[in-house]
C-alpha cells in the first residue's frame, strides 16, 4: 500500500499574540510546526504502515523552510519526502495549490490513499482536501476519525450531525482527518538525528511537474486583511420569571424580532 | 561564529520538550512525594531513545552526542529533578564508562541494551571513607583463575536498586596507589555475592533512589575488566569529566525553571498596591538570574560542543569543572531568589520552589563538590606552570 501525506507548515500560535484591539500581530519566536490536524493525517498513515505495512510519502508545498515538516515526517517514520517549492508557487491561492499538489501526486502515481488534515489551524481553510479529490476524481471522506484498509476498501467513521456515520470507499481515496482524531506520536531520538543528517528532502519545482505560468496564476487575490469587529456581549434579563418575560418581550418588540 | 542550535537539535529539543511536559511534569509532584518515579516512566522515554542519547546509533543510542545529551538534561529537569537524575547516573557515569573505555564486545553486550534502554546502569565509585577522596576506596578485587572476588561496601549509589549493570570501581592493588592500583568492572546484578543494602532517605532528588550495594566474594568474569588493568582511576575521571557537562545543562533547566516561577510570581503577587515586580529589589534579583543563566548556557553548550568535536584534552577538564561549578552554584543563587520572591508562600508545597529548592541542594555535592571542581580548575591553571596542586 502506497500513502501519500499531504503537510502544511504553519508558524507556532505558541509563539505570537493576537492583540485584535491594537488589530496587530506580535510575533514573540518565529518558530513553524506542522498543522497540527496534517500530523493526524500522517499519524493515521503511520498506524497504517505499522499494522499492514504501507510506504509512506510525505509532501508538503511552501517555502524552502517547510523542509523542516517534512524531516520531522521522516523522524516520526514517513518513508520519503517531497518538498514543493518554487518562486513561482508562491502566490498560490486554493486553486492553484490543489494543481500542485495534484499534479505532485499525479506524479508520484500509484497510490493507494491520499491524507491530510481536515483543517489548516492558520487559515482555518477546509478546502483543500475535496478540491484535491475533485481534481483527482477519487471518492473522498471527509472529518475522519478512524479507519481501517482491507480487500482494497477504506471503512472510515466520519463526523456526521451530532455523531457518526460508517462510510466506505474502494481505493484509491482521499480521506481528510478530523481534528484531534488521535494522538501523534513522538519522533524516536535516533530517527531525528538521521532524518537531518542521512536522509534527502526531495524538491520540486514548477518545471518538475510541468506547470507554466499561465497555470499558476491564482483566481483569487488578497485585497485587505483586517480583524473580525469585536463580538457584542448580549444582555443579561434578571428578575422574577414573570419580569423577565416581560422584560424579554419588550427587548424583542424594541429590536422588531416579534411585534 | 555561528551560535544557533543546528536544526536536528531544534528538532530533537522540541520532541524532549513535549516529552517532558505531557508526560513527566504532570507525575512530578507524585513522583517526590512518594519518593519514587514509575519504572514505566522510564521505559517510556527509553522508547523514544532518550536512555541512550549520546552514543552512536551502531551501539544503540540515538547519535546526538553530548549537545543532545545536554538538552535532554536541560528540558528534563525543567520537570523533574528526580527522572533526570536517573537518566543523568545511567548514560552520564554508568553507561558512558562503557562507551568510554569498553572493548567492542564489552559495548555490545552491555552498551547497546543500556542505550535502549533495555536496561539500567549505575556508576559505584563512593564508599563510607571515600567520597570526595575517592581514591581512598577499599572495596578490592583479587584475581582467581578467570574470575575477579570482589569484596566491600558503596554507598550512595544512583540507580542503586534498579540497575542491571554497574561499572565498579575497585582496589586491585593497594601497593600502586590511584595510579595502577585501581580497576574498573562492569558487574551484573545476578552475579552472585552482589547485592543491594538500605536505601538512603533524602531531602532532594526524592524519585531516585540512592542505594548502598553490597559486595560478598562477588565473581565477576575477568573479561568484564573495564579499560585497562590498573587503569580505574582514569576510566572514571573521563566518565566524570563528561557528567559534569549534562550535570551542568541539567541544572542550567532547574535554574530556568526558578526564573520563570519567579517572573510568574513577580507578575501575579500584589503588595504595597502593584505588583511586586515594581519592586527594584526584586527586579535586580530576576535581572541577574536571567544573566548568569545566559552566562551558564553559553558555558555548557560551548563545553559540549568541545566534546562533540574531539576537543578532550586539560582544557575540556578544566571547562567541564567549571560548568559543574557554575552551574550548580547559578541554580543555588536562582532556586534561592526564587524562594525568597514567594516569601513565606514558597515553603509550602502548593509552590514548585519548595521542591526544586531541595532539588537543587545535592548538585553542588554529588559527582564532585564546588570545592573540588575548583581544586580541579585551579590545578589545571597551575600544572603547566609547573606547580602542582593537591587536594
Amino acid at each position: 500500500m502506497k500513502i501519500v501525506v499531504l503537510l502544511k507548515q504553519i508558524l507556532n500560535p505558541a509563539g505570537f499574540v493576537v492583540r485584535a484591539d491594537l488589530e496587530r500581530i506580535f510575533v514573540n519566536v518565529e518558530d513553524y510546526i506542522i498543522n497540527p490536524n496534517d500530523k493526524n493525517a500522517l499519524e493515521e498513515a503511520l498506524r497504517l504502515k505499522d499494522a499492514l505495512g504501507a510506504e509512506v510519502i510525505a509532501i508538503s508545498l511552501g517555502e524552502p523552510r517547510a523542509e523542516d515538516a517534512l524531516r520531522e515526517a521522516l523522524a516520526m517514520g514517513a518513508d520519503s519526502a517531497i518538498l514543493l517549492t518554487d518562486e513561482a508557487f508562491s502566490k498560490a491561492d486554493a486553486s492553484v495549490a490543489t494543481l500542485i499538489l495534484g499534479k505532485a501526486i499525479q506524479k508520484i502515481g500509484d497510490y493507494d490513499l491520499v491524507l491530510l488534515g481536515q483543517r489548516a489551524l492558520d487559515t482555518g481553510g477546509e478546502q483543500l482536501g475535496p478540491r484535491l479529490a475533485e481534481y483527482l476524481d477519487l471518492p473522498q471522506i471527509t472529518n475522519v476519525r478512524e479507519l481501517s484498509v482491507s480487500d482494497g476498501k477504506v471503512r472510515a467513521k466520519r463526523i456526521w450531525k451530532r455523531g457518526y456515520a460508517l462510510v466506505e470507499a474502494s481505493l484509491p481515496a482521499l480521506l481528510t482527518i478530523a481534528p484531534d482524531s488521535n494522538e501523534p506520536r513522538y519522533p524516536h531520538g535516533a530517527r531525528i538525528i538521521s532524518a537531518y543528517r542521512e536522509w534527502e528532502v526531495e524538491i520540486w519545482g514548477a518545471k518538475d511537474l510541468s506547470l507554466t505560468e499561465e497555470e499558476l496564476i491564482p483566481l483569487t487575490e488578497v485585497r485587505r486583511k483586517a480583524f473580525p469587529p469585536p463580538r457584542e456581549f448580549g444582555e443579561k434579563i434578571r428578575g422574577t420569571p414573570k419580569e423577565a418575560a416581560r422584560d424579554l418581550v419588550r427587548y424583542l418588540k424594541a429590536r422588531k424580532v416579534v411585534s | 561564529m555561528d551560535f544557533s542550535f543546528p536544526r536536528e537539535y531544534q528538532l530533537f529539543r522540541r520532541m524532549v520538550r513535549e516529552f517532558a511536559e505531557k508526560e513527566v511534569k504532570p507525575l512530578a509532584k507524585e513522583i517526590d512525594e512518594r519518593s519514587h518515579v514509575p519504572l514505566e516512566l522510564v521505559k517510556k522515554a527509553a522508547k523514544l531513545g532518550l536512555l541512550g542519547v549520546p552514543f552512536p546509533q551502531k551501539y544503540g543510542g540515538c547519535g546526538a552526542g553530548e549537545i543532545g545529551y545536554c538538552i535532554l538534561m536541560e528540558e528534563m529537569n525543567k520537570v523533574c529533578s528526580s527522572m533526570t537524575t536517573i537518566i543523568g547516573a545511567h548514560i552520564g557515569i554508568g553507561a558512558m564508562a562503557i562507551y568510554l573505555d569498553g572493548t567492542e564486545e564489552q559495548k555490545q553486550k552491555y552498551l547497546v541494551p543500556l542505550a535502549k534502554g533495555e536496561k539500567i546502569a549505575a556508576f559505584a565509585l563512593t564508599e563510607p571513607e571515600a567520597g570526595s577522596d575517592a581514591a581512598a576506596i577499599k572495596t578490592s578485587a583479587v584475581r582467581d583463575g578467570d574470575y575477579y572476588i570482589i569484596n566491600g561496601t558503596k554507598c550512595f549509589i544512583t540507580n542503586g536498586d534498579i540497575a542491571d549493570v554497574i561499572t565498579v570501581m575497585a582496589v586491585t592493588d593497594p601497593s600502586l596507589g590511584p595510579r595502577g592500583g585501581i580497576t574498573a568492572f562492569i558487574v551484573e546484578k545476578d552475579f552472585p555475592g552482589f547485592s543491594v543494602g538500605r536505601l538512603e532517605k533524602k531531602m532532594g532528588i526524592k524519585g531516585s533512589s540512592t542505594a548502598e550495594l553490597i559486595f560478598e566474594d562477588c565473581r565477576v568474569p575477568k573479561e568484564n575488566v573495564l579499560g585497562q588493568f590498573g587503569a580505574g582511576f582514569i576510566t572514571f575521571m573521563k566518565a566524570l569529566d563528561v557528567g559534569r557537562i549534562s550535570l551542568a545543562a541539567a541544572v542550567l533547566g532547574g535554574a530556568q525553571l526558578a526564573l520563570e516561577a519567579s517572573v510568574e510570581w513577580a507578575k501575579a503577587r500584589q503588595q504595597f498596591g502593584g505588583p511586586i515586580a515594581h519592586k527594584q529589589s526584586v527586579q535586580w534579583m530576576i535581572a541577574d538570574m536571567a544573566t548568569e543563566i545566559e552566562a551558564l548556557r553559553s558555558l555548557v553548550y560551548r563545553t559540549a560542543w568541545m566534546m562533540d568535536t574531539g576537543q578532550t584534552g586539560p582544557e575540556f577538564t578544566k571547562m567541564a569543572a567549571m560548568c559543574k561549578l557554575y552551574g550548580t552554584e547559578v541554580a543555588h543563587r536562582c532556586v534561592n531568589y526564587c524562594l525568597q520572591i514567594h516569601g513565606g508562600m514558597g515553603l509550602s508545597r502548593d509552590f514548585i520552589v519548595e521542591r526544586i529548592w531541595r532539588d537543587q541542594r545535592i548538585t553542588e555535592i554529588f559527582e564532585g563538590t564546588s570545592e573540588i571542581q575548583r581544586i580541579v580548575i585551579a590545578s589545571q591553571i597551575f600544572r603547566p606552570l609547573g606547580v602542582r596542586i593537591r587536594p
